[in-house]
């Protein structure tokens, strides 16, 4: 409130670089508030980009609750295993699949034009998404992390390096999902594009099963999921701190998509 | 003062085809001008290479004395001017109040949200949802999305498309005072009652050039043009009896001159003489559709759009 009535004061006056920064940040807080507004309020994002990864953790703890620590779990319990999975996956969700959807519905509707027509800079457009974005995994991860501890599974110990890990992947998986959604121009095929990319990965990076294969584990620890899945479950379950490799991969990953978002994202329905 | 929009000799294609060959016109400050033109004539591109969208192949243009494909000086005229595009397109899941509320964050100086909405007319709707608006009501929407900004310059893309009649007189009240206000607007439109009723200049695009320019009432040289005057002949005469020379069409007697007033004058007299009347009298000018049509017809000379060959 205060950062408003200043930003707002200053308005008039050529602005420094301390009233700038005032004004990028109450232009970020007006963006994330917007699609916070428009997220929760549609049926579809709230459903399944929220609701579905924390009923998945609800029946996976149903199913294995009872399953204590095993070797085809890594020497992990069932459900500490699936805690960091699906949280990994809840990002997957919020971040990656919700903006390539969102971003190519949003383009065909002519909605992207219509905001690239007013004075919002392009870079406080992206950084809100990105807010949003990280904003709902946040929530979505604290629900399957009460739901884990309900089936047993103990809170984690390591948070700063769970918050690194879940900043860095958001920022990755949005990049990823805004480059997915550069690439696609037909609105009606981007859920099944993303889709398809997403549910092989998730498959082979172990986030639905353990995969015991050499060849496997290492093909998948070079694409964008094992490394996260890994990233999260150390400091989930096994008490270990941010694992730099896998991060290293991670943030590789969304620098890829970040330079083909930049390069070819469109505003605009109509290619020129 | 210089012009609010200058455009010459501008150009565009679109892989062979020359959607925009040569079009030039101005609009001055406080002015509305409407490009008209049938589909495929120019007008959107031509709208779109002034609003920064679309880059231009060659000519120059200059909006607010900033050259539109400019990239440093985008955002300010962003800005200055607003728009309403011809889709509706706005976020189905926020309230009215909250569409334009979001918008209104974006400019330095805005108007009032709820001035604006009083002004596009959704006043008791502040709180419906998006969605459940009729497509007139998300049309006044987008122009209250267009207003917002306080802009000088506004562009209006076949704005009143889908409009009852009720609705459309009142768009067009709105946009009369925005002008009163200083505003200045270009808009493109398909209808002739539109043009006539808001423009004080048109600009008549066919095959993506300017084949006509001006007031809607001399456009094609309306004014200069022939008068009809027509009317049922009495029974019992033949056009031989009439005092000035005629055909007839569809079972009216049909008189074109050059001089009205004289002509109207013989025929009535000659009418009262006799004891009878002009049944079904009218007295007609080229409409400003006649004159559209006749110059946009198909095959009117080099207006199709032209195909580069190889």
């Amino acid at each position: 409130m205060t950062i408003a009535v200043t930003a707002r004061l200053r308005a008039g006056r050529p602005a420094g670089p301390q009233a700038r920064k005032r004004t990028s940040l109450r232009l970020l807080a007006h963006q994330v508030r917007y699609e916070q507004l428009s997220f929760w309020r549609n049926p579809q994002s709230a459903v399944f980009t929220f609701i579905f990864p924390v009923v998945f953790v609800v029946i996976m703890g149903a199913l294995f609750g009872a399953i204590g620590k095993s070797s085809y779990f890594g020497g992990l319990s069932a459900l500490q295993y699936y805690v960091p999975t699906i949280a990994a996956l809840s990002v997957l969700g919020s971040c990656y699949g919700q903006l390539a959807v969102a971003l190519a519905a949003r383009r065909q509707a002519g909605m992207l034009k219509r905001i690239r027509a007013t004075p919002l800079p392009a870079w406080a457009y992206f950084a809100g998404l990105l807010a949003h974005c990280v904003l709902v995994s946040v929530i979505d991860i604290a629900l399957i992390v009460v739901v884990g501890r309900l089936y047993g599974v103990p809170f984690p110990s390591h948070w700063l390096a769970i918050m690194l890990t879940l900043v860095l992947g958001a920022a990755s998986f949005c990049a990823l999902g805004v480059a997915v959604a550069s690439v696609i121009s037909n609105a009606e095929a981007a859920p099944a594009v993303a889709q398809l990319v997403l549910f092989p990965l998730m498959f082979i990076s172990g986030t639905y099963l353990p995969i015991h294969s050499a060849l496997l584990n290492r093909v998948s620890g070079w694409l964008p999921v094992r490394p996260f899945n890994e990233a999260l479950t150390g400091p989930f379950a096994q008490h270990a701190g941010a694992d730099w490799r896998d991060l290293a991969v991670l943030a590789a990953w969304g620098v890829a998509g970040a330079v083909v978002a930049v390069r070819r994202f469109r505003w605009d329905p109509r290619p020129e | 003062m210089p012009n609010a929009v200058e455009v010459s000799g501008l150009r565009k294609s679109y892989g062979r085809v020359h959607a925009v060959r040569d079009v030039g016109f101005t609009v001055g400050y406080g002015e509305i001008v409407a490009l008209l033109g049938p589909n495929g004539a120019g007008k959107t591109t031509t709208l779109e290479i002034l609003e920064g969208f679309r880059t231009r192949d060659g000519g120059t243009a200059e909006v607010l004395g900033h050259d539109p494909g400019e990239r440093s000086s985008a955002r300010d005229l962003r800005e200055r001017t607003g728009l309403v595009l011809q889709d509706i397109a706005v976020e189905p899941y926020l309230t009215v109040r909250e569409t334009i509320a979001r918008a209104a964050g974006y400019y330095r100086a805005p108007r009032g949200v709820a001035e604006v909405i009083g002004l596009v007319g959704l006043t008791g709707l502040e709180r419906r949802k998006v969605r459940s608006l009729s497509g007139g009501q998300k049309r006044r929407l987008d122009l209250a999305l267009g207003l917002i900004g306080n802009p000088a310059l506004l562009y209006l893309d076949e704005p009143t498309t889908g409009f009852d009649p009720a609705a459309r007189r009142d768009a067009w009240q709105l946009v009369r005072g925005l002008r009163t206000a200083g505003m200045t607007i270009l808009l493109t439109t398909h209808d002739m009652d539109e043009a006539q009723a808001l423009a004080d200049r048109v600009v008549l695009l066919s095959g993506g050039a300017v084949v006509a320019a001006g007031e809607p009432a001399v456009l094609g040289g309306r004014d200069a043009e022939r008068v009809r005057i027509s009317f049922r002949l009495p029974a019992g005469y033949t056009a031989a009896d009439l005092p000035v020379p005629s055909h007839s069409a569809n079972g009216m007697v049909v008189v074109e001159t050059g001089a009205p007033t004289q002509a109207l004058h013989r025929l009535t007299d000659w009418a009262i003489r006799r004891g009878h009347v002009l049944a079904g009298l009218t007295v007609e000018r080229p409409s400003l559709e006649d004159v559209y049509l006749e110059l946009t017809r198909e095959g009117a000379p080099a207006r199709a759009p032209e195909r580069i060959t190889r």
